[in-house]
């Protein structure tokens, strides 16, 4: 298994890589999460939207997706809805909801879309690559 | 190349007339040297022989010439992080500032006119991602503006040269850009996307009020080629582009006070810089 310290964290990942796909339309947010999760060890994958993250998951494996609410053509909560309905293993990865909004009602629609966790804007890259760690099982 | 004959006083007076009305730039008997060397040069690249036959080429817009002939006016020096005071001063105040009466999601945004080649918009996306920790809470959206066409093209290609990267630090370098060679950068796809770039002339209102308004707006280094007149129009202009309680950045030899009452005066402890009244009382 490999095993290496991360120059820009000091971190010492000793999971074999695990992939990240980052599902949000902006593109400015998925660079801030991506150098973040990538500072960590992670791989990081991007989709714009729902439709783009089922294209891709169809081809890519992932251990995590880090799913925003609002995004055009297909939103985050359509997209788990639909992720969740598929049969074998892509049914099942872990999705960790990202949005600005937190009302009650946002993060019951989220579990009922089929959301593992609910994190509200603004998240601190720190925050991230901890529940990012806890979800792909990284002991920190 | 024949060496084609210096303009003269009459040719002289009307090109700049011309390039005041369609630029609001100003070129004096002072700067002779610097337009005829670049109208020498359109004459010779369009062919025209004279400077009788260019001008009417220019007037009629023959080939796009009016651009190309603009184009070869503006002055594209510029690097990442210049005037970094400014870019602290946005970060610790201006946009907390902004986002008090905002929900979060909402939009943000900022404009960078004139733009150049790009490295003033991509700067704050950059500096935004380093230093701002609420960069996922709103919608953000930089926009980058110039009259200049072909340096808009440049922008969006988005390679830049060692100058250009003087001031960043070599872990930003790294972090943002992928090395083309050992002279050139290009920056990232992902920061490409998040700007957006777009032609302006800021003396047009047309054209600027195309733009929507802004939280905040750069507007660094081209009022100085404007005169009087053509500074006050932008001055309106860059005015009605701005929300109610929005923010303007001057080049720090340029004073607003000096163009337009429009605007209140603000002192942040990394700047000055310029904001649109919002009839609302806070406490300074």
């Amino acid at each position: 298994m490999p095993s290496f310290i991360n120059v820009r964290t000091g971190w010492h990942v000793t999971d074999s890589q695990k992939t990240v796909m980052v599902v949000d339309d902006a593109s400015l947010v998925r660079l801030y999460y991506r150098t973040a999760l990538e500072g960590a060890g992670f791989r990081v994958e991007e989709a714009l939207n729902g439709i783009e993250a089922l294209e891709k998951l169809l081809s890519i494996p992932v251990d995590l997706l880090i799913v925003d609410v609002n995004m055009p053509q297909m939103d985050g909560f359509t997209f788990l809805d639909v992720l969740r309905q598929k049969t074998g293993p892509l049914a099942s990865v872990p999705a960790l909801v990202t949005s600005t909004e937190s009302a009650e009602a946002d993060f019951a629609a989220a579990r009922n879309a089929g959301a593992n966790y609910y994190l509200v804007k603004p998240i601190e890259p720190q925050t991230l690559v901890e529940f990012a760690s806890m979800f792909c099982g990284i002991v920190r | 190349m024949t060496e084609l004959p210096a303009l003269t006083e009459e040719e002289f007076r009307r090109l700049c007339e011309y390039l005041y009305r369609r630029t609001g730039m100003v070129f004096t008997e002072a700067k002779r040297y610097y337009v005829e060397r670049r109208v020498i040069e359109r004459i010779s690249a369009t062919g025209s022989g004279s400077f009788a036959s260019y001008f009417g080429r220019l007037r009629s817009d023959v080939q796009n010439e009016i651009e190309l002939f603009v184009n070869a006016f503006t002055v594209n020096e510029t690097y990442f992080y210049r005037e970094e005071h400014q870019l602290e001063c946005l970060t610790s105040d201006l946009l907390n500032q902004r986002v008090l009466d905002k929900r979060t999601g909402d939009a943000l945004r900022i404009w960078s006119a004139p733009c150049s080649t790009g490295e003033e918009p991509y700067s704050l996306a950059i500096w935004l991602l380093e230093n701002w920790p609420r960069v996922d809470e709103y919608e953000i959206e930089i926009i980058g503006s110039d009259i200049d066409t072909e340096v808009l093209e440049l922008a969006r290609a988005g390679i830049f040269g060692k100058r250009a990267l003087m001031r960043l630090s070599p872990y930003l370098i790294g972090k943002y850009f992928e090395s083309l060679s050992e002279e050139s950068w290009r920056i990232l796809q992902d920061l490409r996307d998040s700007v957006r770039f777009s032609p302006v002339n800021l003396v047009e209102s047309a054209e600027t009020r195309a733009h929507g308004q802004f939280d905040v707006i750069f507007c660094r280094n081209v009022l100085i080629y404007f005169d009087d007149a053509a500074r006050r129009v932008a001055a309106e202009n860059l005015y009605e582009a701005l929300l109610p309680g929005g923010f303007i950045c001057l080049g720090h030899t340029e004073s607003m006070s000096r163009i337009s009452p429009l605007f209140e005066v603000r002192r942040f402890p990394d700047a000055i810089v310029y904001q649109r009244p919002d009839g609302v009382a806070r406490d300074r």
